[in-house]
């Protein structure tokens, strides 16, 4: 029951959705779409268990008064809120992403603003990282290095005033060798994934039980 | 022939002076041409406004059934030359009078009615609605809608597919049977056990980062299959291990994962589902987290395998500057290019998918490998058998007619 | 909102912003305290999105509205989602087994379908490519090709990579180097133009400093 009845499970499901893609034919055709809703179903029920696991780190951290736990309380705090106003926004406005719903307030001041910045921060952080990718010790990094800076100056104007060899330059190299590799490494990812959902289905592959 | 046809003219200075939208408004479409605007400035006769024409009505193929095709040609020009405001599809099955079922933009030659019950044979008329009135085309040929078993269009997906299941099982089971499989050494899978070692002896916690994708991803799928071999070393050693996940259903699966990992080594006390826990669905917020949780428990092992996004640069930069030990992996060629820039070792795309076999040594996983080889070689044929194929026809007739170009483009085809 | 709450809401944001990039000096308690709150909001924000999302409008309402097989099929996933939450127990924990192989299942079966149709057979026919003749093109249908072939080959498992397979296969990394690079420089130039919408916000914005 353990161990066999997940593998089967996993077997049915796996080509059911590979036979819905082949066979237009009710009731497989539709397979894929049922399928996908019911795993959205799914995933909506374990968000509860996610949320609770998250909830119980830091409910632990503030009871036991521990290192940081007026962050783990700001936290909580802000889940908290965030769930009730939603909640309040779903009553009242019959959506909580109704337009004047408190909670798209949060969402427009609070979420908003924090991925911009993170996203901001991509471009110190590609900083640092282009310090240390561009100290060529090797042949290889030297390949990396050399093609990174023709890209960078063909795609400012300061590369054209340079010389035109960059934008020209620049567009050869993402057109032809750039697209030539990750050609080759997604066809062998691909290939990789097929392989392993393979395995998955028919239960050669069971690391995920095992 | 004269008048009506200035008539004509002058409408269309109308409609370019006011647009098609403002006369849409002055009298219902369709009612013919006793619109107020138009009587202004004469009338149109009505067997002047264009028709379409060659109304064709087919069943969809490769499809579950319930719907027909409707396509018209080009329309018939009959001497007046009015914006055309929509057309409107109308259906009759025997004996039934032609009802509408749906309209489209004048931009639009194509239909497909998704209402059609199978079986049942209908046809279709296509009404051509203009500020002047309409027309109807000829009905087209009667069309049945079907369900078909088989989606042609995918029947070369469903060849490859078989062709690459059959070798990859054919080298699992030649494994079962005792073949002798070498497989090269790929660094940063050899890395892994050293990876944890070392944070075992500084007696620091491993972190692991399944990516930020749901399980519905094979990357991810591929991250947990290591997690299974990360997670066993660890329990084995007693260092710490930690899975901050994304996506909940990758929390719950990763629990199980790490809990067998302890029960197997003979340690199930030592697990604490606490440490494999949920952050935020968020990709920014879990980012944050992640990287708060590099700060403060600085971890000395750091593993980020499965899908990132734009994420990937910050948790390695942030990995890297605490000094961790990092070994990256992922399929997206985008940011491959960061984790080789900040990560100890990457694996790259097929690498990471090949992880679980390679590690876990057992034949019948390395035989899974061997297959993907073939098929490697088989799709490396095609691509050079083309290029000579391909080439050699043009070189011989440039003009494309020969044999060897027939050929090309045969195959060529066949993929699309 | 009204406009007090408008302006309450800009500093919020302006706070959490500067907060944000206070991590780039170091780990600090605004930072610790912008991350936790962005933690713990978001979470809420995609419990709330998955049931308003998710739940209702699959579950909940096509279970009222529907009727016959369409209603009661939805006790199939209705019941892997109670038995999910089988977790909380740990007697029967065991059970999420079924609905973690089930989205298992669901991954597996698409990882075959997507990938054949998303990569493998659109990538091999986009690479048949001729030469057309002694021109431009024809030159870089040549290099794509050897590009593709020996990047497809510095992935070759079963062999190790001396003799010609190692020619190959270095000639493959090669390439793999280049487009990392490509890729690097092209990112970090987009990157870099996101970075001055943000400054731009904190000077517009908040401050006003720019208008």
């Amino acid at each position: 029951m353990k161990r066999t009845v997940p593998l089967i499970i996993t077997f049915l499901t796996g080509t059911f959705l590979v036979m819905s893609f082949f066979v237009p034919h009710a009731p497989f055709g539709e397979l894929e779409q049922r399928l996908l809703v019911w795993y959205a179903i799914v995933a909506g029920f374990t968000m509860l268990l996610g949320v609770d696991s998250l909830i119980r780190a830091h409910a632990r951290k503030v009871a036991r008064v521990r290192e940081g736990w007026g962050f783990s309380l700001a936290l909580l705090a802000g889940l908290v809120a965030t769930v009730i106003v939603g909640v309040i926004g779903r009553v009242q406005f019959g959506s909580p992403f109704h337009i004047q719903s408190p909670f798209m307030f949060i969402y427009t001041y609070t979420i908003v603003p924090l991925q911009a910045t993170m996203f901001a921060l991509l471009a110190f952080f590609i900083a640092s990282a282009s310090y240390r990718a561009f100290r060529a010790r090797n042949w290889v990094a030297t390949l990396l290095l050399v093609s990174a800076v023709i890209v960078m100056l063909g795609r400012i104007p300061i590369g054209a005033a340079i010389s035109q060899f960059f934008p020209v330059a620049q567009e050869w190299i993402m057109d032809v060798p750039q697209l030539a590799a990750k050609r080759g490494i997604q066809i062998g990812a691909a290939l990789g994934a097929v392989s392993m959902s393979l395995r998955i289905i028919l239960g050669i592959e069971r690391s995920y039980l095992s | 022939m004269r008048a009506p046809a200035l008539a004509a003219v002058i409408a269309t200075g109308v409609l370019a002076v006011f647009g098609g939208g403002a006369f849409a408004q002055v009298g219902p479409a369709g009612t013919g041409t006793g619109d107020a605007g138009v009587a202004a400035f004469g009338e149109v006769d009505e067997s002047l406004i264009p028709m379409a024409c060659n109304v064709t009505a087919e069943d969809l193929p490769d499809d579950g059934g319930g719907a027909i095709q409707v396509t018209w040609g080009p329309l018939e020009a009959r001497g007046t030359d009015v914006g055309i405001l929509a057309y409107e599809i109308l259906r009759y099955a025997p004996g039934e009078e032609p009802a509408s079922i749906g309209e489209v933009a004048p931009t639009d030659l194509a239909y497909t009615d998704t209402e059609a019950e199978d079986g049942v044979t209908y046809q279709y008329v296509i009404r051509t609605k203009t500020p002047f009135g309409h027309t109807d085309s000829e009905p087209s040929m009667p069309a049945v809608a079907s369900a078909q078993w088989f989606a042609t269009g995918r029947l070369s997906i469903l060849i490859v597919a078989v062709l690459f299941c059959g070798s990859v099982l054919y080298y699992i089971r030649r494994a079962k049977l005792g073949d002798e499989l070498f497989v090269r050494k790929i660094p940063g899978l050899e890395a892994v056990d050293d990876a944890v070692g070392r944070a075992t002896e500084m007696g620091r916690p491993v972190l692991f980062v399944p990516g930020i994708e749901t399980v519905s991803e094979v990357g991810t799928l591929a991250a947990l299959t290591i997690l299974g071999h990360v997670a066993k070393r660890v329990a084995r050693h007693g260092t710490p291990l930690d899975v901050p996940c994304a996506d909940p259903i990758v929390m719950a699966t990763a629990q199980e994962i790490v809990k067998q990992a302890y029960t197997e080594v003979g340690r199930p006390d030592d697990y604490d589902p606490a440490r494999v826990a949920y952050l935020t669905y968020d990709q920014f917020g879990y980012t944050a987290g992640v990287d708060g949780m590099m700060l403060r428990d600085r971890p000395e092992a750091v593993f980020l395998l499965g899908t990132f996004y734009a994420e990937s640069l910050i948790l390695a930069e942030t990995g890297h500057s605490i000094g961790a030990i990092q070994i990256a992996g992922t399929k997206e060629t985008s940011q491959l290019p960061f984790f080789v820039a900040a990560c100890d070792y990457t694996l790259i795309g097929e690498e990471l998918f090949a992880a679980s076999s390679y590690l876990s040594r057992e034949p019948v996983m390395l035989g899974s490998l061997k297959g993907q080889d073939l098929a490697k070689l088989g799709i490396i044929f095609v691509i050079l058998f083309a290029f000579v194929v391909g080439t050699a026809g043009l070189l011989i007739r440039s003009d494309g007619s020969s044999v060897l170009t027939r050929i090309f483009d045969f195959v060529h085809s066949w993929f699309g | 909102m009204g406009s007090l709450g408008m302006i309450i809401g800009t500093w919020l944001a302006g706070f959490l912003t500067l907060a944000i990039l206070s991590f780039l000096y170091k780990d600090n308690p605004f930072y610790k305290l912008a991350e936790h709150l962005y933690v713990g909001v978001s979470a809420g924000y995609w419990l709330i999105y998955v049931a308003f999302f998710d739940v209702e409008p699959m579950l909940v309402t096509p279970f009222m509205e529907e009727t016959g097989v369409e209603k009661w099929i939805l006790i199939v996933p209705a019941a892997l989602g109670i038995i999910m939450l089988s977790r909380w127990f740990p007697k029967t924990a065991w059970l999420s087994r079924w609905p973690i192989a089930f989205t298992v299942g669901v991954g597996a079966g698409l990882g075959i379908t997507a990938n054949l149709q998303g990569y493998v057979v659109p990538q091999v026919q986009a690479t048949l490519l001729p030469m057309t003749g002694f021109n431009l093109v024809s030159l870089n249908n040549l290099i794509l090709v050897v590009g593709v072939v020996t990047t497809i080959l510095y992935f070759y498992f079963s062999k190790a990579h001396k003799g010609v397979l190692g020619v190959t296969a270095k000639i493959g990394i090669v390439f793999i180097m280049v487009s990392f690079g490509a890729s690097f420089g092209y990112t970090l130039m987009a990157r870099i133009s996101l970075l001055i919408g943000r400054l731009y916000f904190i000077l517009t914005d908040l401050l006003r400093v720019i208008d």
